[in-house]
C-alpha cells in the first residue's frame, strides 16, 4: 500500500478566495521545499483547475500539470468531499501510487455554503475562507464550515472600508463561535497575510517536518 | 426482513458512497446537443442505453462475476472485469467506472470479512484487475449474499435513478416528473435478461459514445460524464 500523503481540504463561498488563497500558499510551501498537489473540484466548469495549471505550473513552474486535477461534482459541492468522497479518495489513491513523495495534498471544494465540511477520511486539515465583501456578519452567522474548521480564513480585507465591515467585529465574532481556534486575515490578491496561514499548515499538518530532498520542478 | 433485503437497500441507497452523483452516463452531452429537451426524452434515452449497453455489456458482467464468486472463482471475475473495462470506449467513462469501483471494494472489506472479495481487492490494488463498478458491484452482492435476480435489478434501478436525478438538477424536469419515469422504468428493469455467457458481451451506443467523447472537451460541465 502506497504512503498516505498529508491532505488539506480548503472550502468556502463561490468568489471567496479558495483558488487564489491556493495559488499564493504553493509558492510559500514550495520556497520551503516542501511538494504540493491540487484537486480542484468545480461545480460547472474546469477554470479553476486550468487557472492554477497556467499560475503555478506553466508559467512558475512549481509543479507539472498533471499535478493539478479537476473533478467535476454534478452541481453537488458538499456531497462530494463529505458524505460521498469516493471520486476525490479514488483521485488520492492515484497520486499516491503515483508520487509517494509528495509532503501535501490541497484538496479545492466547490463554492458552498457556511455548512461545507469535509469528510475525516479526505482531509485531515480544514481551512474555511470567507471574505470581508459578504459583511461582516459572517463569522457571527456561524454554520458548520465556520466552526469546526481548523482554520478560518478571512480574505479580501483590503475591501473592509470599501463595504462597511469591521475587522474588529469579525476577530472578536470568530473567537466566540470558535474559542480557542485561529483565524487569520489575509488579501490574497497582495499575499498580505498568506504566509502565516502556510505557517498554520506547515505546523498543523506537516508538523514542522523537515524537508529531506531537493525540490523537484 | 431477511438480511439480503437489508443489504439490497444499504447497496442501492443513494446515500452509499459510490460516487454516482457525480455521473449523468451521457445525458448531459445529450442535453447540451439539443437531443434530449423532455421527460419523454429522458425515459426514451434512459431505455436505450438500458437496452444497447447495461444489459448486453454491464449486467452481463455482473452475472458473470457473481457466477465466478460462486465457484470461488478469482481469475474468472478478472477476466470479466478486465473485458468490461475493454468494452468502455470513452476515456472518462472507463475511468469513473474504475474509480467508483474501486472505492465501492474499499468500503465493502471495511464492512465484511469475505474473503472472495479480499482476493479480488487484492488483483484491483496489484492493478491486475480494472475493477469496474459492475464487477465491483457483483463482489460486493455476493459477498451480501444478495441474490442475482435482485443483484440485476439494484444495479439498473441505480442507474435510472442516478440520470433521472441528473435530469432534476439539469433543469429538465420537476422532481414528480422524475418519480413518473422512474414508475415508467419499472417493467424494463424488471424484464432485463443478461447474456448466459461472458462471450455474448456487447453494446452498441455508438452516439452515446461520441457525444461523451465531445463531453470531456467542454469546459463547462456540470457532471463527470
Amino acid at each position: 500500500m502506497a504512503r498516505r500523503i498529508p491532505r488539506v481540504g480548503i472550502g468556502g463561498p463561490v468568489g471567496s478566495g479558495k483558488t487564489r488563497l491556493i495559488e499564493q500558499i504553493v509558492p510559500v510551501l514550495s520556497k520551503q521545499g516542501y511538494r504540493c498537489c491540487i484537486i480542484s473540484n468545480d461545480v460547472v466548469s474546469k477554470e479553476d483547475a486550468e487557472r492554477m495549471q497556467r499560475v503555478l505550473a506553466t508559467e512558475a513552474k512549481l509543479m507539472p500539470e498533471d499535478m493539478i486535477i479537476g473533478i467535476a461534482t454534478g452541481g453537488c459541492p458538499h456531497t462530494a468531499v463529505r458524505e460521498d468522497p469516493s471520486i476525490n479518495l479514488a483521485v488520492i489513491d492515484e497520486i499516491e501510487q503515483k508520487d509517494p513523495t509528495l509532503d501535501l495534498i490541497i484538496i479545492e471544494s466547490g463554492g458552498d455554503n457556511t455548512m461545507t465540511t469535509f469528510s475525516p477520511a479526505l482531509a485531515d486539515y480544514f481551512i474555511y475562507i470567507v471574505d470581508v465583501a459578504g459583511g461582516d456578519k459572517y463569522p457571527r452567522k456561524r454554520g458548520l464550515g465556520i466552526e469546526s474548521c481548523d482554520l478560518l480564513v478571512i480574505n479580501k480585507i483590503d475591501l473592509a472600508p470599501l463595504v462597511g465591515a469591521n475587522l474588529a467585529v469579525m476577530k472578536r465574532d470568530a473567537a466566540l463561535v470558535r474559542p480557542g481556534k485561529p483565524v487569520e486575515f489575509v488579501n490574497c490578491r497582495t499575499g498580505e497575510g498568506v504566509d502565516r496561514v502556510a505557517r498554520h499548515i506547515i505546523r498543523g499538518i506537516l508538523f514542522d517536518r523537515p524537508v529531506q530532498r531537493k525540490r523537484k520542478g | 426482513m431477511s438480511d439480503y433485503e437489508f443489504h439490497l437497500m444499504q447497496l442501492a441507497d443513494s446515500f452509499f458512497p459510490s460516487g454516482m452523483f457525480g455521473l449523468s452516463g451521457g445525458l448531459e452531452s445529450f442535453v447540451k446537443s439539443g437531443r434530449v429537451k423532455s421527460g419523454n426524452d429522458v425515459l426514451r434515452f434512459i431505455r436505450q442505453q438500458i437496452k444497447f449497453q447495461l444489459v448486453p455489456c454491464d449486467c452481463t458482467v455482473l452475472s458473470a462475476v457473481m457466477h465466478s464468486a460462486k465457484k470461488d472463482d478469482v481469475a474468472g471475475a478478472v477476466e470479466a472485469d478486465n473485458r468490461c473495462y475493454s468494452m468502455k470506449l470513452v476515456r472518462e467513462v472507463r475511468t469513473a467506472s474504475a474509480r467508483s469501483g474501486r472505492q465501492l471494494l474499499n468500503c465493502l472489506v471495511n464492512m465484511t470479512n469475505d474473503r472472495f472479495a479480499k482476493k479480488f481487492y487484492a488483483k484491483v490494488e496489484a492493478k491486475e484487475s480494472a475493477g469496474t463498478y459492475p464487477a465491483c458491484l457483483a463482489v460486493a452482492t455476493s459477498a451480501l449474499c444478495i441474490p442475482q435476480k435482485s443483484a440485476l435489478r439494484m444495479m439498473l434501478y441505480s442507474y435510472c435513478a442516478s440520470i433521472v436525478g441528473s435530469a432534476v438538477r439539469l433543469g429538465l424536469i420537476t422532481h414528480i416528473e422524475g418519480q413518473s419515469i422512474l414508475t415508467q422504468l419499472a417493467r424494463d428493469v424488471n424484464s432485463a435478461k443478461p447474456a448466459k455467457n461472458i462471450n455474448e458481451l456487447w453494446q452498441l451506443t455508438p452516439l452515446a459514445e461520441i457525444l461523451q467523447m465531445q463531453h470531456e472537451q467542454d469546459d463547462l460541465r456540470m457532471f463527470i460524464t
